[in-house]
C-alpha cells in the first residue's frame, strides 16, 4: 500500500498540521474531561474505590518521644500535642485516636473531619497532616452483581423507566399540538414563544423550588386549582400529599418536567412546520383534503427528522432526572418512589463514598441509553422523511 | 344547507371558528407557562399569613418588599452571584474562543481524519453527563483542583454544542472569500478573526447565550466539586438556603426570583438569537 504522503500533495499536509493547531485547545479540554472520564467510568466499574488516608505536609517535628508515646498507645492526645493540632485549626474537643500502630497514629478532628497522622522516625515525632490518595483494587464484576442484587437500583430502574416511558411521549405529543396551533397563528406569535420558552431557560434548581410550593397539599396552587375543579363539577375531592406520598411522586414530577419541556419542544417543532414547502399544503388543498387530513398526512411526515431529533434528546434527557428529585424531595421521596438511576448513583458515590459501586450503576446507565439510541438511529430512524 | 350558502362566507366564518379556538386554547397554554412565575412573584412579596390563605392573592395588600433583604441577607448571596457570574463569563469566553478555531477547521479545511473527529466529537452527545460525575470527581481530586476555581471552569472551557454551532454558520461564508483574501497575502488566522468571524456574529451571539444561560444555571457539577461556602453558584446556594430556611416560603419565592429575573432579562434583550439557536438545533 503506498504511503499516504506520496498521494498527498504538501498542502494538505500543511493544512492538516495547521487544523490540528486550531482544534487543541478544544480536543485537550474534552480529551482530558470527557473522553478520559468516560474511559475511566468503565474501569473503576471493575475497582474498588475509596479514599485511603496518607500522610501529608508536617506540620510539627518534636523530640518529646518518651512522654508523648505511652499517652498514644493508650489512646490518649498529649496536651502539648493537642496545642499543637489547636495552632492547626483542630478543636480540641473533637480530637480522638483513630488508628494506633506500633510507631504510628492516626489522630481525627470530627468538626472538620480533618485527619492527622503522628509517626515516629527514631527519637522523633512527627505530626503530619493527613492526605487522602485513591486506593483501587480490582474486584472484577463484583461491583455489577451487587448493584444488580440491590433492591434500591432495581427501583430506580424502573421509576426512571416509568419516568421516561410517561414523560417523554406526553411531552413530544403536547409539543406537537403546541407547535401546530402556534403555526396557525396570525398575530402575537412572539408572545406565544416567549412564553412557551420561559420554563425551559429558568435555572432547574429555582424554578423546582416553586414547583415545590405548587405542590404542597394545603396551600398550594394546584389542589387549590384541583378543588376549585371539582366543586364546579359538584366533586368531591381529597387534597392529595403530591410530595409526601409514594403513588404521586412519580405525576408531580412528570408534570412538572413536561410544563418544563413542552415550550421549548414546540419551539423546535415550529421552526420545522415553518421549514415545510408551501406547494405541498397548496397541492393537498387542490385536491380538496382537509385540515386534519393535511396535518396527519403531510406537517406530521414531513416534520419526522425534528420528531426524531426530539425523541433522542428527549430520551438521554429524561434518563438522567436528577436535580428536581434533590429539590422537589429533598431525598429520595417517600417508599423510594422518587429514587432514579442517577440518584442512585449519586448517593452511593457522594454519600456512600463507594466510587466504584457508582461507576458500575453509571455504566448501567450508559448501556440503557446507548442501546436505545443505537435502536432509534437503525430502525426507528429508517422511517424519517429527509426530504423536503 | 353547505351547498346553498356563499362558499367563500362558509369559509370564512370557519376560519373565524378555528381561529377562536386557536387563540383560546394559546392563550390557555400561555397562562398555563406564566402563572408558577407569577405566583412566585406575588408569594415573594407576602408574609407568612398572606401566604397561606386561600383562595390566593394575586395582587398581595400590603406587598412586603422587605422579603427580599430578608432573603439577601439570610445567606452570603453576594458570594453567589458573584460566582455564578464570573463563572458564567469565564466558561462563555473559553467556550467561545476554543469553539471558533476548531469549527472553522471542522467547516472550512480539509484534513487527515477530519471525518473520525467529527464522528467522535458528535458521539459525545450520547453519553450522558451523570456518568462522567464519578471519574471527574476523581480527577478534579488528584489534579489537586478541589475547591478550586479550575475545576469550575477549565473542564466547561470547551463544548460540542458550540462547535457544531459554529461551523453551520462558517459553512455559510463563501470560500471565494478565502481564496481572495489569501491573494492578497492575509494569514488564515487573520481571515479567520477579521473576516470569518464578523460574518457569523449572530452565530456566535447564540452560542455565548446558550453558554451563559447554562453556566448560570449549572448545579450538579459545583455542588460535587466544591464545598466551599466562598465557590457556591446561585443553585448550589439555594440549596441550601432551602435547608436552612425550610417551608418560609416567602422568603424562598423571594430568593427564587432574584435567580431567576437575571436570565430572564437576558432573555427578553436576546429573544431573537435564543429563538433562532432553538430552530438550528431542531435541523440537523
Amino acid at each position: 500500500m503506498p504511503l499516504l504522503s506520496l498521494r498527498r500533495g504538501r498542502r494538505f499536509w500543511l493544512e492538516t498540521v495547521e487544523a490540528y493547531v486550531y482544534l487543541l485547545p478544544t480536543l485537550v479540554v474534552l480529551g482530558l474531561f470527557t473522553f478520559y472520564p468516560f474511559v475511566n467510568a468503565f474501569r473503576y466499574s471493575a475497582y474498588d474505590i475509596r479514599t485511603r488516608t496518607v500522610p501529608g505536609p508536617v506540620v510539627h517535628t518534636s523530640p518529646a518521644v518518651d512522654a508523648w508515646v505511652p499517652l498514644l498507645a493508650r489512646g490518649r492526645i498529649p496536651e502539648e500535642l493537642a496545642a499543637v493540632l489547636a495552632s492547626q485549626g483542630a478543636v480540641r474537643d473533637e480530637l480522638w485516636v483513630r488508628a494506633r500502630q506500633a510507631d504510628r497514629w492516626t489522630l481525627k478532628d470530627d468538626a472538620s473531619g480533618q485527619e492527622y497522622i503522628v509517626i515516629r522516625e527514631g527519637d522523633l515525632l512527627k505530626v503530619h497532616r493527613a492526605a487522602t490518595r485513591w486506593a483501587l483494587d480490582p474486584v472484577g464484576w463484583q461491583n455489577f452483581t451487587r448493584v444488580f442484587a440491590d433492591p434500591d437500583f432495581a427501583k430506580a430502574l424502573r421509576n426512571t423507566a416509568v419516568y421516561v416511558g410517561v414523560s417523554v411521549p406526553v411531552t413530544l405529543v403536547l409539543a406537537l399540538l403546541l407547535a401546530t396551533l402556534l403555526h396557525r397563528a396570525l398575530w402575537g406569535k412572539a408572545f406565544f414563544r416567549l412564553t412557551s420558552f420561559l420554563p425551559y431557560i429558568t435555572p432547574v434548581v429555582a424554578i423546582t423550588m416553586v414547583w415545590a410550593w405548587i405542590y404542597d397539599r394545603d396551600y398550594g396552587l394546584l389542589n387549590y386549582f384541583l378543588r376549585m375543579g371539582a366543586s364546579w363539577l359538584g366533586l368531591e375531592f381529597n387534597l392529595i400529599n403530591w410530595l409526601n406520598s409514594a403513588r404521586y411522586v412519580m405525576p408531580a414530577l412528570i408534570l412538572m418536567n413536561v410544563w418544563r419541556f413542552v415550550g421549548y419542544q414546540a419551539l423546535i417543532l415550529l421552526a420545522g412546520m415553518q421549514g415545510i414547502d408551501r406547494e405541498h399544503y397548496e397541492a393537498a388543498r387542490v385536491d380538496g383534503a382537509g385540515a386534519w387530513a393535511v396535518w396527519r398526512r403531510i406537517t406530521v411526515p414531513l416534520l419526522t427528522p425534528q420528531i426524531f431529533f426530539l425523541l433522542i434528546i428527549s430520551l438521554i434527557g429524561s434518563f438522567k432526572i436528577f436535580e428536581e428529585v434533590l429539590i422537589l424531595l429533598q431525598g429520595p421521596g417517600p417508599e423510594k418512589s422518587g429514587l432514579t438511576i442517577v440518584y442512585y448513583v449519586f448517593t452511593k458515590a457522594f454519600d456512600s463514598g463507594h466510587y466504584g459501586l457508582a461507576s458500575a450503576a453509571s455504566v448501567v446507565l450508559f448501556a440503557i441509553i446507548f442501546a436505545l439510541s443505537l435502536f432509534q438511529l437503525t430502525v426507528v430512524q429508517r422511517r424519517v422523511h429527509y426530504e423536503r | 344547507m353547505r351547498g346553498r350558502r356563499p362558499k367563500l362566507t362558509g369559509y370564512l366564518l370557519r376560519r373565524a371558528v378555528g381561529l377562536v379556538v386557536v387563540y383560546v386554547l394559546l392563550l390557555g397554554v400561555a397562562v398555563t407557562m406564566a402563572l408558577p412565575f407569577l405566583w412566585m412573584v406575588t408569594t415573594s412579596l407576602k408574609d407568612t399569613y398572606q401566604a397561606l390563605r386561600l383562595p390566593p392573592q394575586w395582587i398581595p395588600r400590603p406587598a412586603h418588599w422587605e422579603n427580599y433583604p430578608a432573603a439577601w441577607n439570610a445567606a452570603p448571596f453576594g458570594i453567589y452571584f458573584w460566582n455564578s457570574f464570573f463563572l458564567a463569563v469565564t466558561t462563555t469566553v473559553g467556550d467561545v474562543v476554543t469553539s471558533i478555531p476548531a469549527a472553522y477547521a471542522l467547516a472550512k479545511m480539509t484534513f487527515l481524519g477530519r471525518g473520525v473527529l467529527l464522528g467522535l466529537l458528535l458521539g459525545t452527545l450520547m453519553i450522558p453527563g451523570q456518568m462522567l460525575l464519578v471519574p471527574s470527581f476523581v480527577l478534579i481530586k488528584r489534579l489537586g483542583w478541589y475547591n478550586t476555581y479550575w475545576a469550575l471552569i477549565i473542564p466547561w472551557t470547551a463544548g460540542v454544542f458550540g462547535i457544531f454551532l459554529l461551523r453551520q454558520f462558517f459553512k455559510t461564508v463563501p470560500d471565494e472569500l478565502w481564496d481572495s483574501a489569501r491573494i492578497d497575502g492575509c494569514s488564515r488566522l487573520r481571515y479567520m478573526f477579521q473576516i470569518a468571524v464578523p460574518l457569523i456574529r449572530p452565530g456566535i451571539a447564540t452560542v455565548a447565550l446558550f453558554k451563559f444561560v447554562g453556566s448560570w444555571n449549572a448545579f450538579l457539577w459545583v455542588m460535587i466539586m466544591t464545598d466551599k461556602v466562598e465557590l457556591r453558584t446561585i443553585p448550589v446556594g439555594l440549596r441550601y438556603f432551602i435547608q436552612d430556611i425550610g417551608t418560609d416560603y416567602p422568603r424562598l419565592m423571594a430568593a427564587a426570583t432574584m435567580a431567576i429575573v437575571p436570565v430572564l432579562i437576558l432573555f427578553f434583550f436576546a429573544q431573537k438569537q435564543f429563538v433562532q439557536g432553538i430552530a438550528r438545533t431542531g435541523i440537523k
